[in-house]
């Protein structure tokens, strides 16, 4: 039985096989994984803000979507990934609930997707799949050997798809 | 004032704060359900935003979660939790229905939400007259799904200002020996600024 190292809100975690990491839940948060496959680890982060510019004091920085994905980033190729084999995966980002908080691209979950492709894009990894969107919660497997990331829901969709 | 650095005897203001608010809430549900509703004593938890989800039974388990801003002159989140089989006990008794999935459709969404609305006045209008101040609840919001997701969007929210969350916290049933509990839990999250304004509002009182 592998590893399950549980990946809480406002926090990243890395893995090595044959860790897989789980974070569980995710509704307007955005989880990312980072991936290099030939080394095979790999980093999960659950955020829940876009952006740590404009914030004041930040003693949590893994809360933010562009600060997770660098401080990740800059872990991984301490362990010896390579910056150019990294690849990502974003997951979450729904409107839990639609109609009444206004149009649906200015609501948290999206500005968070647009953030992680706008840091992904700056640091030249590429964004290999994203499963975001919807009004439907979401929990997160992501596997560091095969790099694929399975993906469960209750509602909206239930059952389990992976990427 | 932090919420880390809350007294015994803020906590103590809380807790009763919430009592009274919780008895009108009480009350109110008891006359739509038609059965006695009894409270537990609240608990006051002072917690890492992180740990939320688990507070709540888990953060994959699936709950009718109701949300409701506090908007007047303190500010925060009211959040009402039922465990999923608990909501449709509830919706089969108010809409005399015996129905499967009665909370995916129009009808039982908007009871759900309605019985939201219903508690979150009688709680606040009962604390607004205690503590002398405007509190009003925001159009309700529903979501049935995992508890987490329920929930970050109001996490969200409190992490702008912080990485903690004080959550005050009554759990609630229904009392009806033959039929099968509807049991609830009711969360109060006030925003970090206006925590000063109702612990103010209670000493003010002696």
């Amino acid at each position: 039985m592998n590893r399950r190292i549980n990946v809480s809100i406002s926090e990243y975690r890395l893995a090595e096989p044959p860790a897989v990491l789980v974070t569980y839940g995710l509704g307007s948060c955005l989880a990312i994984a980072l991936h290099d496959p030939q080394l095979r680890i790999g980093g999960l982060a659950h955020t829940l803000l876009p952006s740590a510019r404009q914030m004041p004091a930040v003693n949590r920085p893994a809360k933010f979507v562009d600060e997770a994905v660098r401080r990740m980033r800059e872990e991984l190729l301490a362990r010896g990934a390579q910056g150019q084999r990294l690849t990502a995966k974003i997951f979450g980002g729904a409107n839990m609930f639609q109609p009444l908080l206004g149009a649906s691209e200015n609501g948290i979950g999206a500005r968070n997707v647009r953030s992680a492709r706008d840091v992904l894009d700056a640091l030249g990894i590429p964004l290999l799949a994203a499963d975001v969107g919807g009004s439907f919660g979401r929990t997160v497997e992501f596997d560091p050997v095969s790099g694929l990331v399975r993906v469960r829901a209750v509602r909206g969709r239930e059952g389990e798809m992976t990427f | 004032m932090s919420f880390t650095s809350l007294s015994e005897s803020h906590l103590d203001a809380l807790k009763e704060i919430s009592n009274i608010g919780m008895g009108h809430a009480a009350t109110a549900l008891s006359q739509l359900i038609g059965e006695t509703v009894y409270l537990r004593v609240p608990r006051v938890t002072v917690t890492d935003i992180a740990q939320v989800p688990e507070l709540l039974g888990g953060a994959e388990k699936v709950v009718a979660g109701i949300t409701l801003q506090v908007l007047g002159d303190a500010r925060g989140n009211i959040l009402l939790i039922f465990p999923r089989d608990s909501a449709q006990r509830l919706l089969s008794r108010l809409l005399h229905s015996r129905e499967k999935g009665l909370l995916f459709n129009e009808l039982g969404a908007s009871t759900v939400k309605e019985v939201g609305n219903i508690l979150a006045s009688a709680y606040l209008n009962a604390m607004g007259s205690l503590l002398h101040m405007t509190l009003i609840p925001s159009v309700p919001l529903l979501a049935c799904d995992m508890a987490g997701a329920v929930v970050d969007y109001v996490l969200i929210e409190l992490s702008q200002a912080g990485d903690m969350a004080l959550m005050v916290e009554t759990e609630f049933h229904g009392s009806d020996p033959d039929q099968e509990l509807i049991r609830g839990h009711f969360f109060l999250l006030p925003d970090p600024a206006s925590l000063d304004l109702i612990l103010e509002a209670v000493g003010g009182r002696g």
